[in-house]
């Protein structure tokens, strides 16, 4: 029987590249996104808008009714930059809900259900972010901690119980819509990692059940700065983003 | 000087024993969850009860704007935005509106607050005090209420840095206190409860955090037993 594989954000950036080099790998891959994907035999679209709770409920329901997943990636997120007081409510509500709520209401109804297989992985996409700060996505910063935490937190006891292991990974800023999106105008490109790149990264990572996922050499020395110097490594941040930000983004 | 200071989640553990002592050289308004008939526990009378349950963070944040301004209060020196619940989990497993509700009361409703006063603490070059926990790298007992503090910690961070000559923002992680935390959330500590801070002690030295405005602090025993609810400077 083919493994089965559930990634979240499947229709476009990290998550298209994670789904495409899953195919390739063998998977029959279910997709969860609000637009559908290019089309691929390989590939079952579940529409869903995973800032909405009754959504996000009917899709555990829909998700009961199918065999377990042998991998389940959370992928999906969006973000709001800007001036922290500019960004709407609204906007700060729907990150929280798509990209710290949906995975973690997602990870506790399926594991409840039985829907994650024994042995399996569960993987969390947070951001480079957690080992900094990130002055003008305060709310986005806030959400991948939260899954960088959520996972810290499950990984033990779901290995000692159900030998399911938990990657968290922290990619940096990637060549996506998203990224180029977010960024303050002017930025180049030419830095970000290619997402197929991150993806096959990450993917090996999980597989090999690494806690963490760092794709990329960048991504790492990123990391440890982070950790040695924090706040030196915040005004950084505050300089490259939050001091070039003339405009707020949502989604 | 006499400081205008909010604190949520003041009507019980260390929020009541902060929000109780601070009214007594400051104009205090607290909020919570209950009508005030309902509070049992000993609510100085000086202090301003505004009824605002952050299951509703959208509903709550403009409760405490009116009510603000209802008061006549402009500006404000200091907001405490304390308010938290956690819930136990089994075997690693929230159930599900337990995570929605942690999110709602310690994450969502902290981000939307923190927006809407925004001209209010900026007035006076004000202090913005976020409670978080010394959980907030992680615990397989209260995952989402971890990993709603874990969030917090990497807020007051951001925020900290984008306020910064505008507002102060901190971020303190308390270390276990003998509130009814526990109990509420399901959880029975069990023999290790006996190393348990006072609520008073705690509400102490995060009144000397406040006043030293650095973040992040962590405040458990090992502050404790140096001495950090004694020295330092009070509000």
């Amino acid at each position: 029987m083919k493994q089965r594989a559930l990634v979240t954000g499947g229709s476009a950036g990290l998550g298209k590249a994670l789904c495409k080099a899953l195919i390739e790998q063998g998977f029959e891959v279910t997709s969860i996104d609000r637009n559908a994907p290019e089309a691929n035999a390989h590939i079952t679209f579940l529409p869903c808008d995973l800032a909405d709770r009754q959504s996000v409920d009917a899709l555990l329901n829909r998700l009961g009714e199918k065999p377990p997943f042998d991998i389940v990636i959370f992928n999906a997120g969006i973000s709001a930059t800007g001036k922290f007081e500019e960004i709407s409510p609204q906007a700060h509500m729907r990150v929280i809900r798509i990209n710290a709520e949906a995975p973690m209401v997602l990870t506790a109804g399926l594991m409840a259900s039985g829907k994650i297989a024994q042995g399996g992985h569960i993987a969390f996409v947070s951001s480079l972010s957690h080992f900094t700060g990130y002055p003008g996505a305060a709310s986005y910063a806030a959400s991948k901690d939260a899954l960088a935490i959520y996972a810290n937190s499950i990984r033990k006891i779901f290995y000692k119980r159900h030998r399911i292991k938990v990657t968290t990974a922290f990619p940096g800023p990637l060549k996506t819509d998203h990224a180029a999106r977010h960024a303050p105008e002017g930025t180049s490109a030419d830095k970000r990692m290619e997402a197929n790149a991150a993806a096959a990264l990450i993917l090996a990572d999980i597989f090999k059940g690494k806690p963490k996922a760092l794709p990329g050499t960048s991504a790492r020395l990123f990391a440890i700065l982070g950790k040695i110097a924090p706040k030196p490594m915040t005004l950084a941040m505050r300089k490259i983003i939050y001091e070039k930000l003339d405009k707020t983004v949502a989604d | 000087m006499r400081r205008r200071i909010l604190i949520t989640g003041g009507t019980s553990g260390i929020g009541l024993e902060l929000a109780n002592d601070l009214s007594k050289r400051h104009d205090v308004m607290v909020t919570g969850s209950r009508p005030r008939q309902d509070i049992a526990e000993p609510l100085s009378q000086n202090l301003i009860y505004v009824q605002a349950s952050q299951t509703d963070p959208e509903s709550a944040t403009q409760i405490i704007a009116e009510a603000l301004l209802k008061a006549g209060w402009t500006r404000l020196d200091n907001v405490v935005l304390n308010a938290g619940v956690g819930h136990a989990a089994t075997d690693g497993l929230d159930e599900i509106d337990k995570i929605r509700a942690s999110l709602d009361v310690n994450l969502l409703s902290t981000i939307l607050i923190a927006r809407a006063l925004f001209p209010w603490l900026q007035k006076t070059h004000g202090t913005l005090t976020i409670i978080g926990s010394v959980t907030h790298n992680g615990q397989g007992l209260f995952p989402a209420y971890a990993a709603s503090k874990g969030a917090l910690h990497g807020f007051a961070r951001a925020l900290r840095s984008e306020w910064a000559g505008r507002v102060s923002v901190q971020i303190l992680h308390p270390g276990p206190t003998h509130t009814g935390m526990h109990a509420k959330a399901g959880h029975d500590p069990g023999r290790i409860a006996a190393l348990f801070l006072k609520p008073s002690a705690m509400a102490r030295m995060i009144e000397q955090a406040m006043k030293s405005k650095r973040s992040p602090m962590r405040l458990s025993w090992a502050k404790f037993i140096v001495g950090g609810s004694i020295l330092g400077r009070r509000l």
